[in-house]
């Protein structure tokens, strides 16, 4: 099955016909969306501004790595079941969309580079890690999700 | 973070005026980013936006934001000392975190609506 016909299904089952014939079910996933976004967005910032050496500096950054987990792990599952959802009812207008594409390919080594690099590196004693490797990290984590939520948003402004 | 702190789930060994202190700043900077691309996302359409009941709801929720946080800075954080290190603050902190949270959560739902005008109001009405 080529891609283009896994994307007409997934447009032709039930649940994304649903979702493209009501008026309210989009903008409501959307927004469920866009409120996880804003919590793995606090639950990343702080860790990766801690290995800037920047935000909780008196707080270890393996301990605010921990605390923080549970909530980028609950908001990513949000995020990527409603963005099923909403793919689901659009998802032919996303295959011609080139901001769509953007995102999906900075999303996967998003979320690969959080639960490897990025959480090893945040889970290292203190001093274990040279500060330039810790900034680094953090510099790529920022930037990968940087471009899967502007280039996100960008799939609403073309096609 | 600073709301998921104050009503008791997160950071719970970090002491709250530290999340304050230190993460203040970068909120009082988006914060300010925020504003001045909203206001020219406003200026750009105004009257569109105007008559938007989404955007008028955004705007109010976004001024009792700033009283909830002008009220909790006046009152219970003057004697965050007393309970600074509680993983769980005290219950009208816990009242202001999560007042802020749902205010912030419809401000995020409410700015996601204005793209839709299901119940502009009538400029005729006006």
């Amino acid at each position: 099955m080529s891609i283009l016909s896994f994307f007409e299904w997934c447009e032709s089952t039930a649940i994304g016909q649903a979702i493209r014939s009501s008026l309210w079910l989009f903008p409501v996933i959307e927004s469920v969306h866009l409120l996880a976004l804003a919590l793995i967005g606090g639950a990343i910032l702080l860790v990766d501004l801690r290995l800037l050496g920047l935000g909780l500096r008196r707080q270890p950054a393996a301990e605010l790595a921990r605390d923080a987990q549970r909530w980028l792990t609950g908001g990513l599952a949000v995020m990527i079941v409603t963005g099923l959802l909403l793919f689901s009812s659009e998802a032919l207008k996303c295959y011609y969309n080139q901001a769509f594409w953007i995102k999906m390919s900075a999303l996967g080594p998003a979320i690969v580079f959080a639960f490897t690099v990025r959480r090893k590196v945040a889970a290292a004693e203190e001093g274990t890690i040279r500060p330039v490797w810790r900034k680094m990290t953090a510099a790529v984590s920022i930037g990968l999700w940087l471009v899967v939520a502007a280039s996100g948003r960008w799939i609403g402004f073309s096609g | 973070m600073l709301d998921l702190r104050l009503v008791g789930l997160a950071l719970r060994r970090t002491p709250f005026s530290q999340v304050m202190g230190q993460l203040g700043p970068w909120m009082a900077g988006g914060f300010a980013v925020m504003v001045a691309s909203g206001l020219l996302l406003f200026y750009a359409i105004p009257v569109r936006t105007y008559l938007n009941i989404f955007f008028r709801i955004k705007v109010g929720m976004l001024a009792l934001a700033g009283l909830n946080a002008w009220v909790f800075q006046r009152s219970v954080y003057r004697h965050v000392a007393a309970w600074d290190l509680d993983a769980r603050p005290p219950r009208r902190a816990r009242v202001a975190g999560w007042v802020s949270l749902g205010l912030w959560a419809c401000i995020v739902v409410a700015g996601r609506m204005i793209a839709y005008n299901w119940f502009d109001v009538d400029p005729e009405l006006l």
